[in-house]
């Protein structure tokens, strides 16, 4: 009872409070309607399909098929995807945090004539929904000459991913003290060097936040990966997942067991993580 | 290397850092925008060279011979109704229940936040699954319940078929708007809460005195955020429908791109995407403003 003898007291109480206690049983119910899906789903991927079919949906696998997962891996070509995917995450999450960070920098501390007009167009960018605008945005990549491509889905990536995060880091940059940049510039350092010496450090906690955050987001991104990555070959793991859903619905297992890992990468970095994860979300958003 | 650029102009150097950034911005995410408003005057097949200016024509078209838009529309304002409201209910319920003193909050939160990681296309296939007529996980239910009148064929059924969809999204997303306000709550400051008690404010009289009005700004970006998601709800209809059946369950960012990249008429597309654009465009105008004046923005 040692951890409950704390619980359930309003601030400035010393009582338990009876409604908090209903509170958490309801809590804990909602909790378990919440993660359902996923016990059906990892129940699933390792029951054989005779098995889905024969037996109850909820009754845990009694034979374990690993095999799904082996299978799946064959079929649903998650070497190729899950290449693709760890290929353009790696490229486009670092440079775009790169590119975000100095011209936040640049917006937040060095004044320019067109510097409020650069930022409101940020702040613009950051409500864009690029959902809406597929079809001219896979337009633009094949003017260039990218379809299929690895600049060709990291470009519109950074371009749709720095408005946002431009706009969390000027927040932040513009929160460092003016002190700490102003004796360097009296020291006749540039402000390359002001921004890599003092700035990037700084703001290593919100650039590793943003890091996740982006990491995640790029890796489960399937509407521009839809429209610019049409060869198999160049698919990212959400494509490769939905291709298999299509060709391969009625092998339950198999299924279950792409799902499991397509999701997987993402879970474990936010389950590793998630102090990160808030951190990310709430920097500059929520701030007053 | 910054020794000799250190006697370029501060404002220089500058435009130097901002360049790379802006650069692929502008190409990339707004110059498609202004490229799709040229587009919808004009019609193109996706292949041959020449395009031919129309005037109106795919708006008119789009407006009156087009059998879908209206009922994607009318899809779209339901779902953003609805999205913004219901998961947002639960959000805030939660974000207020775990900010109270009871055990397992954090293992609480990571349960409720972690559909929100899950790839959307991913979410689609876990849903689609458990809706599955046959062997999924609801039907499986209703029949072992002995509710065998219940069972439907939830993404089958046109009267269905949204709500459905609706459902998984709300399990998707729920844990965001959770978060948002729980850094909310952050802000609400336990003298003050604990100032209203000995005052004899009650549970109700602290939250509508206290905690509400601390939430203000939160409440104002988690309608917003939740709002432009909403518009942009692509991902998860085209996994668990494709804007099936018999379009019931269609939206205007996926008509937008039916139009464009299957059924090859680049104009009408970029018609519809253009509607959708000043949808957003009238919601987001007015948040902008709001954002740009805030004191501390304007720094």
């Amino acid at each position: 009872m040692s951890i409950f003898s704390q619980a359930f007291r309003p601030i400035g109480s010393n009582k338990m409070d009876p409604v908090l206690v209903a509170l958490w049983i309801a809590l804990i119910l909602l909790a378990l309607i919440w993660i359902t899906p996923f016990v059906f789903i990892v129940f699933t991927s390792l029951k054989s399909n005779s098995t889905v079919m024969g037996s109850s949906a909820f009754s845990p696998p009694t034979e374990l098929a690993f095999d799904n997962f082996v299978a799946a891996w064959k079929r649903g070509n998650f070497s190729t995807t899950a290449f693709n995917g760890v290929v353009i995450t790696v490229i486009k999450v670092p440079l775009g945090l790169f590119i975000s960070a100095m011209a936040a920098y640049a917006l937040a501390k060095v004044p320019m004539r067109f510097g409020k007009v650069f930022f409101a167009l940020c702040v613009f960018g950051t409500m864009l929904p690029f959902q809406v605008m597929l079809a001219p945005i896979s337009r633009q990549v094949n003017a260039f000459g990218l379809i299929n491509t690895y600049p060709g889905i990291i470009l519109p990536y950074l371009a749709f991913g720095v408005p946002y995060q431009v706009f969390i880091l000027h927040g932040f940059f513009a929160a460092v003290p003016k002190e700490l940049s102003e004796a360097a510039r009296i020291d006749g350092a540039s402000h390359f060097t002001i921004f890599r010496r003092i700035f990037l450090p700084v703001s290593l906690p919100v650039l590793s936040a943003l890091l996740i955050l982006d990491f995640v987001a790029t890796w489960n991104e399937f509407a521009m990966a839809l429209v610019i990555l049409q060869d198999p070959k160049m698919w990212t793991l959400p494509l490769g997942l939905m291709s298999f859903q299509s060709q391969f619905q009625s092998d339950y297992g198999e299924l279950n067991a792409a799902i499991i890992m397509t999701v997987l990468p993402a879970a474990v970095v936010y389950l590793m993580f998630q102090r990160y994860f808030v951190a990310g979300l709430t920097t500059g958003a929520v701030k007053e | 290397m910054s020794q000799p650029r250190a006697s370029l102009r501060p404002d220089l150097q500058g435009y130097i850092l901002v360049a790379p950034a802006l650069i692929v911005y502008l190409l990339f995410a707004f110059y498609p925008m202004l490229d799709v408003i040229r587009m919808s005057f004009v019609s193109w097949n996706g292949l041959s060279a020449e395009s031919k200016f129309v005037g109106l024509a795919n708006y008119r078209a789009v407006l009156t011979q087009d059998p879908v838009f209206w009922g994607a529309l009318w899809n779209t304002v339901w779902w953003t109704a609805l999205a913004v409201i219901v998961p947002n209910l639960i959000s805030f319920g939660l974000a207020l229940s775990l900010n109270q003193n009871i055990p397992g909050k954090s293992s609480l939160r990571v349960i409720f936040y972690l559909p929100v990681i899950i790839a959307s296309i991913a979410v689609a296939t876990i849903w689609k699954w458990m809706y599955d007529p046959f062997f999924g996980f609801f039907n499986s239910l209703l029949t072992s319940w002995h509710l065998d009148a219940w069972i439907t064929d939830w993404l089958g059924d046109r009267n269905v078929a949204l709500w459905s969809v609706f459902v998984a999204h709300v399990w998707q997303s729920v844990g965001f708007s959770m978060v948002l306000f729980l850094a909310g709550l952050q802000s609400v400051s336990t003298t003050l809460i604990e100032a209203a008690r000995i005052d004899g404010a009650g549970r109700w009289g602290v939250f509508r005195y206290v905690t509400l009005p601390a939430l203000k700004p939160t409440l104002t970006i988690v309608f917003v955020l939740s709002l432009i998601n909403s518009l942009k709800a692509f991902d998860i209809v085209y996994g668990m429908t494709g804007g099936g059946p018999a379009q019931s369950t269609q939206m205007l960012a996926m008509w937008a791109y039916t139009q464009s990249m299957q059924l090859g008429d680049f104009g009408r597309g970029s018609a519809v995407t253009v509607i959708l654009l000043l949808i957003t465009l009238a919601i987001i105008v007015p948040y902008l403003r709001w954002m740009l004046h805030r004191p501390e923005a304007a720094r």
